[in-house]
């Protein structure tokens, strides 16, 4: 027998080709990666959302079930942070896609200065979140706030307002920090869709006889369908988990008026300790984020090619 | 109304490029009308300026008597196929084919009716509550035509059509749309690079090469009376052998001279005895003929054969040129045969070496 053929058949044995263990071989140190920084976490937290774990209380750590669950879903409070989220998240969404498109739209065009207000578009994109909320903080002031000054200047109000604490603004204003640092990504995979359009489709529409409003309506905005879809999935991921702005511009408050879910879930865990609830409200969440992202796909994703 | 005539037209792009110059071409009602070029040649613009899709920069395009630079494709009456179909992904095979006569406020009742029998005579009814994402390249076709068809447009265009089709289907389709242009009457303006499509479909053919207009006529005085060396060239698969020599000749009987070749002319040739000249040959204008007149005869050795059914294609060397002849298939002869052909005279192409415009004369 050759030596070509004694390999071939002790290839035949191993439960992996060649190859295919090497494959291994270079993937482990990333699979290790993740199954430590990312599986471990995710089936850790499970885990303890089963038990009833108070580290102002580290002897006693009873197993109880689904009862973190079952008191959450019967807290009244839990449910208002539901609904806050869910208003911010609204909020945020809609204003991302509205105004995302209205950016795409005009970068789509050809004008003079288009490749400078493009790169200028990514300025808030490229600011981390903690940077983009102190500067919020600032605009935001009730004493030498940016805001304040520009408004009482145009004479829209006669005295500096406490933006952030009044407990009807806190929302919507948190909302356009949210919104100010998004829309960039919004716009550029909006923008990139409408590239993607085949010029012929609004040649063919303009011979069919269909005007500027019509082509929008019959070309550009069925092809924005997978743009939005992205957009309003991760957005709506974004936005529902989002908690760096909300610790940075208020807290929480004022009084309760930014208790969102995230914001309760590291009050839960990390300043009442009660690391059981905490983590059965982040997989309420979790759960959550997943059927909205599905319902969404399943919603936008008909026809979509 | 339905004639098109371009006086002087140009179409310069807005980055300068001059695509179009000084085109002069009249498209009469109801004739088919090809435009035959190779790729970048300005086929596709003329079109696009007929449609309306691109503006005119100089000169005159007239509908009749109108003239329509200024006038935008949706009052054209228009109605073009692409050769990328352009069907609108999301809506299925019978809005895409409504979408034209929608746009117009057409009442639902005639929207129906001719969508039907557009489907109908296209043999597509059974696809029409599809999308075009699930129809094969030659379903997406027969869409487009029925897009176009509805409108019942004055001026039927149709850019590279068939090019996105496999061969059976691209033939067959020929046929359907010459059908096509019977049956509706009006006129068709028709872009191909292809000259077998443009020979079996038209009644006129235009030939462009680089922006301008080479030749127009019939298929048959394409073929047969080139006026251009590009045309000839253009034309005929295998592409027409050309061999660069001179004209000689006493006795009022020209002859085209280049090495040991010396063919006796067709006596219509018009050009000094001594000017430069390009000889024409197609492939199938030759018999195998041991007896041959020295003033018809090429002689080689036959150093390659390739049998295509019904006849083959010999391959020798003349005059230091490969050049292809069509022989039958009986005429047996084999690699290393030294061989005589006879030229058919009144079929040889001669053209003026310098601006390559051919000398037969009248
Ligand atoms: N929008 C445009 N801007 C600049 N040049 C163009 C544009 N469209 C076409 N051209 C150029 O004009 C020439 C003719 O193009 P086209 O009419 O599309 O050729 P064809 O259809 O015969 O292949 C080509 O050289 C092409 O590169
Ligand atoms: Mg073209």
């Amino acid at each position: 027998m050759t030596q070509a053929a004694v390999l071939a058949r002790r290839r035949e044995r191993l439960p992996f080709s060649h190859d295919e263990r090497r494959a291994w071989l270079f993937l482990a140190p990333v699979a290790t990666t993740l199954l430590v920084v990312a599986v471990f976490p995710i089936v850790y937290s499970l885990y303890i959302s089963f038990w009833s774990i108070k580290l102002t209380r580290p002897h006693r750590q009873p197993f109880v079930g689904l009862d973190n669950y079952a008191q959450l879903l019967a807290d009244p409070e839990f449910w208002h942070a539901v609904g806050r989220t869910t208003s911010f998240t609204v909020m945020a969404v809609t204003a991302i896609c509205v105004i995302g498109l209205a950016v795409a739209l005009l970068l789509n065009e050809t004008f003079p200065g288009r490749k400078a207000l493009q790169a200028l578009l990514l300025v808030p994109w490229a600011i981390p979140y903690v940077a983009n909320g102190l500067m919020w903080k600032w605009i935001y002031d009730s004493s030498y706030g940016a805001l304040n000054g520009l408004l009482f200047q145009l004479d829209f109000i006669d005295k500096y307002m406490v933006w952030l604490g009044d407990a009807n603004k806190t929302l919507p204003l948190i909302a356009n920090a949210f919104v100010w640092k998004e829309v960039p990504l919004a716009a550029l995979l909006l923008l990139v869709t409408l590239k993607s359009i085949p010029a012929d489709l609004y040649a063919a529409a303009r011979v069919d006889g269909a005007g500027a409003l019509q082509r929008f309506l019959h070309v550009t905005l069925p092809a924005l369908r997978p743009g939005f879809m992205l957009v309003i999935i991760y957005e709506t991921m974004t936005a529902i988990r989002h908690f760096d702005l909300f610790f940075i511009l208020t807290e929480g408050g004022p009084g309760d008026a930014s208790h969102v879910l995230s914001w309760r879930i590291y009050v839960e865990t990390f300043r009442n300790l009660s690391f059981g609830t905490g983590a059965a409200m982040s997989y309420i969440l979790a759960i959550v984020t997943f059927a909205l992202a599905y319902g969404v796909i399943r919603a936008l994703g008909r026809n979509v090619r | 109304m339905a004639s098109i005539r371009f006086d002087k037209v140009g179409k310069r792009y807005a980055n300068g490029f001059v695509a179009i110059e000084n085109l002069d071409l009249e498209i009469r009602d109801r004739e088919f009308l090809v435009l035959l070029g190779p790729s970048g040649c300005g086929k596709s613009t003329t079109l696009n300026m007929i449609a309306g899709l691109e503006e005119v920069t100089s000169g005159k395009l007239c509908f009749g008597d109108q003239l329509v630079n200024d006038i935008p494709p949706d009052r054209r009456d228009v109605a073009m196929v692409f050769q990328s179909y352009a069907l609108y992904p999301h809506k299925t095979v019978y809005e895409n084919i409504a979408f034209g006569l929608r746009m117009r406020r057409t009442p639902q009742a005639e929207v129906d009716a001719r969508v039907r029998s557009a489907a109908q005579k296209l043999a597509i009814t059974h696809l029409l509550d599809r999308r075009p994402s699930q129809l094969s390249g030659g379903q997406r076709q027969r869409v487009a035509l029925g897009r176009a068809m509805v409108r019942r447009p004055a001026v039927f265009l149709m850019d590279e059509p068939l090019s996105n089709l496999d061969a059976a289907l691209r033939i067959s389709m020929r046929a359907e749309i010459k059908q096509l242009h019977e049956e509706m009457q009006t006129t068709f303006v028709y872009v191909t690079h292809d000259q077998a499509e443009a020979l079996t479909l038209a009644d006129r053919i235009v030939v462009m090469n680089d922006g301008a207009i080479e030749q127009i006529g019939t298929p048959h005085d394409i073929y047969e009376k080139p006026a251009t060396i590009f045309v000839a060239s253009f034309l005929g698969a295998p592409p027409i052998n050309t061999l660069d020599g001179e004209i000689g000749g006493a006795s009022g009987r020209p002859v085209f001279r280049c090495g040991d070749v010396a063919l006796a002319l067709p006596p219509a040739i018009a050009a000094p005895t001594g000017s430069k000249a390009t000889l024409g040959l197609r492939a199938e204008d030759v018999t195998l003929d041991p007896k041959a007149q020295d003033d018809v005869a090429i002689d080689g050795v036959v150093n390659s054969i390739l049998p295509i059914g019904s006849d083959q294609f010999i391959g020798m060397k003349v005059a230091g040129r490969e050049f292809f002849f069509r022989l039958a298939k009986d005429q047996a002869c084999a690699i290393g045969d030294r061989v005589r052909l006879a030229a058919l005279t009144n079929r040889l192409h001669v053209f003026d070496a310098a601006s390559g415009r051919s000398l037969a004369g009248g």
